[in-house]
C-alpha cells in the first residue's frame, strides 16, 4: 500500500486549498471524500432535487446528530432525523462551496483582537488569536486571485487594508433595484458597499463567466463561475497528476499508534461498504468544523483515551456559528419610486450591496460594542418555496381559487428584498460538540452530539442592525417588512471547536493549525477560529488553508 | 423513541434492506386504497377554474405517489400523509368523497381546526405545490402550464434525470 505525503479528509473550501498548494509543490496528495462527484456538466437547477430533498446531503435516517437545546430551564436532546433539522452541509466533491450564495467578506483586522478591543464579556469565552490581520492579508489576496472573488474598492473606515489597488475580476452585472438601494442609503446617511462575490464576471481560464441562472445559492454551477473548491482548486491539483481524489470514502477514525504521530486513516468504501487504511505522512483534517472535532474524538486509543490531540479537553468546545438574522420587504409594482417595474423584475441579475457602518458601533446613547454586516438581496428565487410561503392568510391556509389569485399576484407584481445580518456568535460554554453516548450512524461511528446555546449579547446586536435595515427598506418604499433575528444557530455557518492558540493547555492547535501533541496533525477548516467575525466565513476559511498549506510545504520541505 | 430502536435493531441484524423492500410494497397497497380521496382532496384545494392549473389537469395526485415512492423521501412524511387522509374519512364517516362542493370545504375546514388535520392539509398543498412548480421532467406541471401561470420559470439548466440520478 502507497503512503501519501499528505491525507486531507474532506474536499470543501479549506481541504481543496490544502490539496491545491500541496500537489503544486509537488507532493503526492490524497483526498477523502464522503460524498459522490457532481460535475459541472451534471449540476442542474432542480429544485425538487437539491432544495426540498436530501439528495446533495445524507438521508438523517442514516446520518444524523443529536441537538441539545434548553428548553423551559432544562437540555432536552433531539435527533435530527426527529427535527429534520439537518446539520450538513453539501456533502459532496467540494463540499458546501459546491452551493454558497459566495457573499464573501474578509474579517477585519480587529476580530483578530477581538478581547483586547472590548475586555472581557460575561458568559462568553473571547480570547485574541495567536496570529494578525496581516499574517492572513497575503492569503486573502491569493484567495481573492484563484478563487476568483469579483468587487470593486470602496472607501470605508471599517473595510479591512489590503495589498492590492482592487478586485482582478469587477463586480458581476446587477439589478436596477441597486439605485434604489444606493439613493435610500444615501438618504440615510448610510454607505453602500459592492459585495465581494465568489462568482466570476469574467471568464479565466478553464471557468466561464456568470450566466445569470437566476438560481445560485443552493445550487452547482454550471459555467464553473462560482468559487468552489471543485472548480478552482481541485480541478488544478487534478491536472498536476499529483491528487487522487477519493469519493464515496467515508472516514470512521484516525489511528495513531503512538503519542505524536497519526498512522493511517481507517476509511470505508460506501458504495462497496469495504473498509480499508489510507496511509500517509501528514494528515489535515477538513471536514467543517463539528464533524472534525467529531472524526478527532471518535480516534481516541490508549495513546489518546479523550480523542485524538485532545490532551487540553477542549476539542468540540466552543464551538460557534454566525449571531443575526434576516428580514424582508415587498416592493410593489402600484407604489415603485425610482426605477421601472419591468427592470425590477429581470431575473438573474445581482444586488451586490453590503453595509459595514454597523461593524463597529460607538455611539453616545447606544454605547460601545462589536456590531457586524449586512448583505441585501432579493428573496431566494426558488419557485415551490416562493409558492408554498404564500399559502396562508392569518395563520390559516389559503385554497381553491383565491390561492390562485394569490401567487400570480405575488409572483407578478412584486418582488423581495432581503437583508442578512452577521455578527459575532459569542463563544460560550454551553456551545459544543461531543460524542452522543447512544447513538451511532450507518457506518457504526457515535454521531456528533451539538449542544446549542446563544449569547444574549448576539440577539441584542443582531436587534440592533436589523432595526437600522428596516429603516433601508421602509426608504426604498418596501411593504410588509419584517425582519426575525434569533438565538437559533445557522446550520451553515458553523465554525471552532479546535481553537488555535499559543498554550497548548487553553487551545487544540498552535497558530499553524498543527495539534499541539501530535505533530503530523493539521485541521484546516473553520475549526481553528475562537472568535468568528461578523462576516461569512468562507473567504477567512479559503485563506487561512493556503496559510496552513504553506506551513506543511515547508515542513515537508524539512523532512 | 420508538423508532430509534427500530433503527438500531434493523441495523445491528442487517435487516434494514429486507424491511425496506416489504416496506415500499405496504405503502402502494396502502396508497391506491386511499387514493380517490387523496385526489379528491387535491382537487378541492387546486380546483379548475383557478388561475394556477388544476390538481386534475396536472396528475397531481400521481406526483404524490411517485415522489413519496421515491427513496429520498422521508418515511414519517409517506406515512403521515396515508394516516390523515384516513383520518379524513374516519370523521366525515366516509361520505367526504361524495359531498357537495360547499360541504367539502366545510369538512376540511373543519379538519384544519385541529392541530393534526392542519398539519395534514398543509403537507398535501406542499406535496401538490411541488408538482405544480418543479421541473416538467417530474411528471406534473405538464407543459409548464404551472410556471406559464405565475410567469415564473425554473433555471437553467433543466434536469435530464429525476432526483438527481447520473
Amino acid at each position: 500500500m502507497s503512503v501519501y505525503d499528505v491525507v486531507i479528509i474532506g474536499s470543501g473550501a479549506s481541504g481543496g486549498a490544502v490539496a491545491y498548494t500541496l500537489c503544486k509543490a509537488g507532493y503526492k496528495v490524497v483526498v477523502l471524500e464522503k460524498g459522490r462527484l457532481i460535475k459541472r456538466e451534471e449540476f442542474s437547477k432542480d429544485e425538487l432535487a437539491y432544495s426540498r430533498r436530501d439528495l446533495v446531503t445524507p438521508n438523517l435516517f442514516d446520518e444524523y446528530h443529536t441537538i441539545e437545546e434548553k428548553v423551559d430551564g432544562e437540555w432536552v436532546t433531539t435527533p435530527t432525523y426527529e427535527s429534520g433539522w439537518s446539520f450538513w452541509n453539501g456533502n459532496i466533491v467540494g463540499g458546501s462551496s459546491n452551493l454558497m450564495s459566495g457573499m464573501l467578506h474578509r474579517l477585519h483586522p480587529d476580530d483578530f483582537r477581538l478581547k483586547s478591543k472590548y475586555g472581557k464579556i460575561e458568559g462568553a469565552n473571547v480570547v485574541d488569536w495567536p496570529i494578525s490581520y496581516d499574517d492572513m492579508e497575503p492569503y486573502y489576496t491569493l484567495a481573492e486571485e484563484l478563487v476568483g472573488i469579483s468587487g470593486k474598492v470602496d472607501k470605508h473606515p471599517f473595510e479591512p487594508p489590503r495589498s492590492t489597488a482592487d478586485f482582478t475580476q469587477p463586480p458581476t452585472k446587477e439589478n436596477t433595484v441597486v439605485k434604489l438601494f444606493d439613493k435610500s442609503c444615501k438618504s440615510l446617511d448610510i454607505t453602500p458597499l459592492v459585495t465581494p462575490r465568489a462568482v466570476l464576471s469574467k471568464d479565466k481560464p478553464g471557468r466561464d463567466a456568470c450566466y445569470y441562472s437566476n438560481l445560485c445559492g443552493s445550487y452547482g454551477c454550471s459555467s464553473g463561475a462560482k468559487g468552489s473548491s471543485r472548480e478552482a482548486l481541485l480541478k488544478p491539483a487534478l491536472a498536476t497528476g499529483n491528487l487522487t481524489l477519493m469519493s464515496n470514502t467515508y472516514v470512521k477514525y484516525l489511528h495513531a499508534d503512538k503519542k505524536d504521530e497519526v498512522h493511517h486513516a481507517i476509511v470505508i468504501d460506501t458504495v462497496t461498504g469495504k473498509e480499508k487504511k489510507v496511509k500517509g505522512k501528514i494528515f489535515v483534517v477538513a471536514a467543517q468544523a463539528h464533524e472534525s472535532a467529531r472524526l478527532l474524538l471518535n480516534s481516541a486509543n490508549e495513546h489518546h483515551p479523550d480523542g485524538l490531540g485532545n490532551s487540553s479537553g477542549e476539542v468540540g468546545k466552543n464551538l460557534i456559528f454566525s449571531g443575526g438574522g434576516s428580514g424582508q420587504g415587498e416592493l410593489h409594482k402600484d407604489s415603485l419610486k425610482h426605477i421601472k417595474f419591468e427592470e425590477l423584475m429581470t431575473t438573474g441579475l445581482f444586488v451586490n450591496r453590503s453595509i459595514l457602518d454597523w461593524y463597529f458601533i460607538d455611539h453616545w446613547w447606544d454605547g460601545t460594542f462589536k456590531g457586524g454586516s449586512v448583505e441585501f438581496m432579493f428573496e431566494h428565487q426558488n419557485i415551490i418555496s416562493r409558492a408554498r410561503k404564500n399559502g396562508y392568510e392569518e395563520g390559516k391556509l389559503v385554497w381553491g381559487r383565491d390561492l390562485g389569485e394569490r401567487l400570480v399576484s405575488r409572483f407578478t407584481e412584486q418582488k423581495s428584498i432581503r437583508f442578512e445580518v452577521f455578527n459575532d456568535w459569542l463563544p460560550n460554554d454551553d456551545c459544543f460538540v461531543s460524542l452522543d453516548p447512544t447513538h451511532k450512524d450507518k457506518f457504526g461511528m457515535p454521531v456528533g452530539k451539538l449542544r446549542l446555546e446563544g449569547h444574549p449579547q448576539d440577539v441584542k446586536v443582531g436587534n440592533y442592525i436589523a432595526k437600522k435595515c428596516e429603516e433601508v427598506l421602509e426608504e426604498m418604499g418596501a411593504k410588509n417588512i419584517y425582519s426575525s433575528i434569533s438565538s437559533a444557530p445557522p446550520q451553515n455557518l458553523v465554525a471552532g471547536g479546535c481553537r488555535f492558540g499559543n498554550d497548548p493547555k487553553t487551545s487544540v492547535l498552535n497558530k499553524y493549525c498543527q495539534s499541539h501533541e501530535v505533530k503530523n496533525l493539521y485541521v484546516a477548516d473553520a475549526s481553528f477560529m475562537p472568535t468568528g467575525g461578523s462576516v461569512a466565513y468562507t473567504w477567512t476559511i479559503y485563506a487561512n488553508a493556503f496559510r496552513v498549506a504553506d506551513y506543511i510545504v515547508k515542513q515537508l520541505e524539512k523532512r | 423513541m420508538k423508532r430509534r430502536k427500530f433503527l438500531i435493531l434493523g441495523s445491528a441484524l442487517g435487516l434494514s434492506p429486507y424491511i425496506k423492500a416489504k416496506e415500499i410494497s405496504d405503502f402502494e397497497k396502502k396508497f391506491k386504497k386511499l387514493e380517490p380521496i387523496l385526489s379528491v382532496v387535491q382537487e378541492h384545494l387546486f380546483p379548475e377554474g383557478s388561475k394556477i392549473p388544476s390538481a386534475r389537469s396536472m396528475n397531481a395526485t400521481q406526483f404524490l405517489f411517485e415522489t413519496m415512492m421515491h427513496k429520498s423521501f422521508d418515511k414519517d412524511i409517506k406515512a403521515f400523509v396515508l394516516e390523515g387522509a384516513k383520518e379524513l374519512e374516519k370523521r366525515e364517516k366516509g361520505r367526504f368523497m361524495f359531498m357537495t362542493v360547499e360541504d367539502k370545504e366545510k369538512a376540511l375546514r373543519a379538519y384544519e381546526e385541529t392541530n393534526y388535520g392542519s398539519n395534514w392539509l398543509s403537507r398535501i398543498m406542499t406535496l401538490t405545490m411541488e408538482g405544480l412548480f418543479s421541473d416538467p421532467i417530474y411528471g406534473s406541471n405538464i407543459k409548464e402550464a404551472g410556471w406559464q401561470a405565475i410567469s415564473s420559470y425554473g433555471g437553467f439548466p433543466r434536469p435530464k434525470t429525476r432526483y438527481m440520478e447520473l
